[in-house]
């Protein structure tokens, strides 16, 4: 099981900024969001671990030990050329969570909201830094990382967490799945790398991150405006 | 004289027969012959050194096939099957690979531990005659740092260190070749390389640029170009011609050693050799000479034609009693927030000290040091009299450190000097001696003049030297200051090596210290001062350094100390109202989200006379009402309403400090809570405050509440209204059970839910009377519910 604490030295403040809702907005305090990323920052622990398994993308099956059949369609669409996946699990720990309930019982609400959104850019982030490791790890196999794909995406059910995080080996990076399949640090994230051979990728394929298009909550605070 | 390298061995055992999933290192002993064949194709077309078959063969990776017994046995064999395949004149690499673990923080392998692995796999290649011992394609500077470490240790031989490098120029732990340049020369790498994941085009560059910043011979590895998964078979796409029409610009890059890695075959190499001329002479450029420390992933230069470097003071428990505390109590987050508000604040370089009396300074440091190299990218300053802290935090650090500092007293040179050379540490020379403080300037410059000659005897080179001029205060001798500017000028003049001090001693016992402190900066800079340690936050020394860079001529035509200065304080809308109508002006201050302004302005009504209920009515719920509305058209964000609703807290918070006696009304009782199964609650919190600030009492129940502890607490406090909120699919549910629970304990209060998953279709089917899908929309539902 590989294992990288992918540091982060820093925090996106637009990220940020769309985790809190505040999209385009320019007329919110600076200071504020600096704040909030250098407070999350300090509190942020992270670790991330994963595995990688053969993928039958005839049978959409995940050849591990018991394999794991796919139900999801938009999941099998997206790993339709995938040859091998990689499971990942990833988290910052949730000394973040204690602060951001302790900071709106003081009546700081403003703060707590922003140090929410601050994580959940701080997860993102080092999740960016495990894809990245994954797809140089890759790269010399003539294998090439398809963007992540988290439960709860699209058809997704996350009532497949607990069988992803288990073959991430999620519990080892301290991440556990509650019975109503919620991961706990709440900071946390996991994913299936599709791993495509480099050639199909050139012709046919998008590395690139999914963007909100797909996703059925249409009034979500971080959704991104279309890009068309 | 170039040297030409094998290539491949890898794809040469699998096309031998090396079944999918075997051990390669295992045919040393079980298959000799054929892994000697392998290495007489390349000895036969021209290869000068010939590489082991051990890349993995040590504890860790070995432990894969049960066989991390087997280190020195598979290790001495595949010595032995180079040896058969040798000419006269060929020479063996033993091969080291990474253990496929990162080192702790970044991993959870303990530097202690890959240091034994490495030292065991490198003693046994070099007990059985390697001629050089090769580690290579490592991702992580920290792991290189120590194999190179136990490399020393283990032999005597010539050790090379090749990295591997991503596609963006940096290997994927962040590290660039420049950086590793200085810290691998530093560390005593005898020739330093790149290997594997890129092709020869994308590794001149790299070349190029260790050829800039280092001394040493250079070496690379290629592969044959980026390869693609072809039914199942991994192609490499660079034949041997266009392989080889790469080898005469790596070695005009300043390459002296080449050979080919994954993908490269005997022909390769073969026609390799046929585009080189051995005896050619490379001329490599001069490489720079500058003092240069680093993090993991970054270089700061040094020096009399470079900018001031500003090194950070406040990661020091002296005088300090909280961040002592702190440190005492292994809590470390106030260093954190030192270590980025500093760097933050301008300074390049932070020192840090954990001279807490009755610690253990030694683990402390090593713990430290590893948060702060994940946490900032600038070099760190280890400051310490402890040689045992020393250690521990020059092998934990990524990079290449200063040793702050060390004096001319015999038990420092001789416990420090050799540290600093161990692990390519910068010094920083400071001229005490055995006899105390010297006073005069000749008296200094003798002193440092046998740290340097001491330092150069041990080893280390003029580039890993600096000085510190020694600041006496001035309240205590008159002429304190102008001794320390001429050392800096005697240095200057004498040794040329880049300066430091502590600026601050100067001042103390003074008033304005800020004042004297930034005057002596000025007068520092001038005379000769390089990296002054400093407090990067004190605005008046941060105005001196912006205006001393800008005379300097480290701030082209005043750019940044325009930009920094020339910006008016646009004066706030709210300050404007406040004479004219104080009602205005704290309504104005809530939708502006101005905290610190509200207590004044709500004092200035309360002393106009106006009545709590009518800054309530006249001011502050219309602010939450045009704030709300806001939100509603899409005109402010949720952080703003937050923001407005947080200035409202404190508006009432200030009424009820001025006015005990003033009760507010609350407009209805409202239950909320997380529902049964569900973790989350950060929208369930910004109700509650939206609504509190709204004049509702809000009992929040908090997260994963039971239908039964909703319907008790509904019955206790007679609950006008019980929000309910889910997130997930898996638990929305639960806002059924819950309501169901309601009424079958017939409570009469009215349902709001909300929350990611939920729309108003499942809320009608679940039976609530309404469904908000967002805080505001809450609020609006509460008060029509509540007819208010």
């Amino acid at each position: 099981m590989p294992r990288y604490n992918a540091p982060i030295m820093c925090i996106d403040q637009n990220e940020t900024r769309r985790y809190a809702g505040l999209k385009g907005q320019t007329n919110f305090p600076d200071t504020l969001i600096e704040q909030a990323c250098t407070e999350a920052l300090i509190m942020t622990t992270p670790k991330g671990t994963w595995n990688t398994y053969p993928y039958n993308a005839t049978t959409q099956t995940i050849l591990s030990n018991p394999p794991l059949k796919l139900t999801s369609t938009n999941l099998s669409r997206h790993l339709e050329k995938a040859v091998e996946v990689v499971i990942i699990a990833v988290t910052i720990g949730e000394q973040i969570e204690t602060k951001i309930s302790e900071l709106f019982t003081a009546g700081n609400y403003t703060l707590g909201l922003l140090l929410d959104a601050a994580g959940t850019a701080a997860v993102e982030t080092v999740a960016d830094a495990i894809n990245n490791f994954i797809t140089v790890q890759n790269t010399n196999r003539g294998l090439q990382p398809i963007w992540r794909f988290s439960p709860g995406y699209g058809d997704w059910s996350i009532t497949d967490q607990p069988h992803i995080l288990a073959l991430a080996d999620g519990s080892s990076a301290g991440i556990k799945v509650t019975p109503s399949c919620m991961l706990m640090p709440r900071k946390s994230v996991t994913a299936i790398i599709g791993l495509v051979p480099k050639e199909i990728i050139s012709t046919s394929i998008t590395c690139n991150k999914t963007s909100c298009e797909r996703c059925s909550h249409q009034n979500c605070l971080a959704r991104k405006e279309s890009q068309t | 004289m170039i040297y030409i390298f094998d290539g491949a061995m890898g794809t040469m055992l699998q096309e031998n027969g090396l079944p999918p999933g075997y051990c390669p290192e295992l045919w040393n002993l079980e298959q000799p012959e054929k892994v000697t064949a392998i290495h007489r194709c390349y000895v036969d077309i021209g290869a000068d050194i010939i590489e082991t078959n051990t890349l993995g063969a040590n504890r860790i990776k070995l432990t894969h096939y049960h066989l991390s017994d087997q280190v020195a046995a598979l290790n001495h064999a595949a010595v032995r099957t180079a040896r058969a395949a040798c000419g006269p004149t060929t020479k063996i690499a033993g091969s080291v690979g990474p253990t496929g673990k990162l080192i702790a923080p970044l991993g959870d392998l303990t530097f202690e531990t890959a240091y034994n692995v490495f030292f065991e796999q490198i003693s046994a290649l070099s007990d059985a005659g390697a001629d050089y011992i090769i580690i290579e394609t490592i991702i992580d500077i920290q792991e290189m740092r120590a194999a190179l470490l136990a490399a020393k240790a283990a032999t005597n031989k010539p050790v090379i260190c090749q990295l591997t490098f991503g596609d963006d120029g940096r290997t994927v732990t962040g590290t660039d070749p420049a950086t590793a340049a200085i810290i691998l020369e530093a560390l005593g790498a005898d020739i330093i390389g790149a290997n594997c994941s890129l092709g020869p085009d994308k590794l001149l560059n790299i070349i190029n640029t260790f050829a800039a910043h280092c001394n040493v011979p250079l070496s690379v590895q290629p592969n044959a170009g980026m390869p693609e998964l072809i039914n199942g078979q991994t192609v490499f796409p660079m034949g041997p011609v266009e392989f080889a029409a790469w080898g005469p610009k790596l070695i005009a890059a300043g390459a002296s050693y080449i050979g080919g890695c994954c993908g490269t075959t005997p022909s390769h190499i073969k026609e390799l050799r046929k585009t080189i001329t051995p005896s050619i002479k490379i001329k490599r450029p001069t490489a720079i000479s500058h003092t240069a420390l680093t993090s993991r992933s970054k270089t700061i230069f040094l020096g009399a034609d470079l900018p001031t470097a500003i090194i950070g003071e406040r990661i020091n428990p002296t005088g300090r009693k909280t961040l002592a505390a702190d440190i005492r109590a292994g809590n470390y987050s106030g260093i954190k927030k030192e270590a980025l508000a500093q760097v933050k604040a301008g300074a390049s370089i932070l020192d840090v000290n954990m001279g807490v009396p009755g610690i253990d300074q030694a683990t402390t440091m090593r713990q430290v040091i590893e948060d702060l190299s994940l946490l900032v990218n600038v070099p760190l300053a280890i400051d310490t009299t402890d040689a045992a802290t020393l250690e521990a935090g020059l092998r934990a650090f990524p990079g290449r450190a200063l040793i702050n500092s060390i004096s001319a007293e015999p038990e420092r040179l001789e416990t420090f000097l050799p540290l600093a050379k161990k692990y390519g540490a910068a010094i920083l020379c400071l001229p005490i001696a055995a006899g105390g403080v010297p006073k005069s300037v000749s008296e200094r410059v003798q002193i440092a003049s046998t740290i340097v000659d001491a330092a150069l005897n041990i080893g280390l080179r003029p580039k890993d030297l600096l000085l510190d001029a020694l600041v006496m205060t001035v309240a205590a001798d008159a002429t304190a200051a102008q001794q320390t500017l001429e050392t800096l000028r005697q240095y200057r003049k004498n040794f040329g090596f880049p300066t430091v001090m502590g600026l601050s001693n100067i001042s103390f016992g003074l008033p304005r210290r800020s004042q004297l402190n930034s005057a002596f900066y000025a007068m520092a800079v001038a005379s000769g001062l390089d990296a002054p340690i400093l407090n990067p936050y004190d605005q008046e020394m941060l105005d001196m350094r912006n205006a001393a860079a800008c005379l300097l001529g480290h701030d082209s035509s005043g750019q940044q100390y325009s930009l920094t200065y020339s910006a008016a304080q646009p004066l706030s809308q709210t300050k404007e109202m406040l004479t004219n109508n104080p009602l205005a002006a704290v309504r104005q201050a809530i939708i502006n989200g101005e905290k610190e302004l509200v207590p004044d302005l709500i004092c200035q009504c309360l002393s106009a006379g106006i009545k709590p209920p009518d800054i309530t009515d006249q001011a502050l719920t219309p602010a939450m009402n045009t704030v709300g509305e806001a939100f509603s058209q899409g005109h402010s964000f949720l952080p703003q309403v937050m923001l407005a609703a947080e200035t409202m807290r404190v508006a009432f918070l200030t009424i009820k400090e001025n006015m005990p006696a003033h009760q507010a009304v609350s407009v209805g009782t409202v239950i909320l809570a997380t529902v049964q199964g569900d973790i989350h609650d950060l929208g369930k919190n910004i109700v509650a405050a939206l609504l509190e600030n709204n004049g509702f009492a809000v009992i929040d129940l908090g997260k994963d509440v039971s239908p039964t502890t909703v319907v008790q607490a509904a019955i206790e406090h007679k609950a006008d209204i019980i929000g309910l909120c889910a997130l997930m699919t898996t638990t929305m549910p639960q806002i059924d059970a819950t309501i169901e629970a309601l009424k079958q304990n017939k409570i009469l209060a009215k349902t709001i839910v909300g929350g990611a998953v939920l729309t108003s279709e499942y809320a009608a089917q679940a039976g609530a009377d309404a469904y908000a899908s967002d805080g505001v929309q809450a609020v609006n539902i509460a008060k029509k519910l509540l007819k208010i």
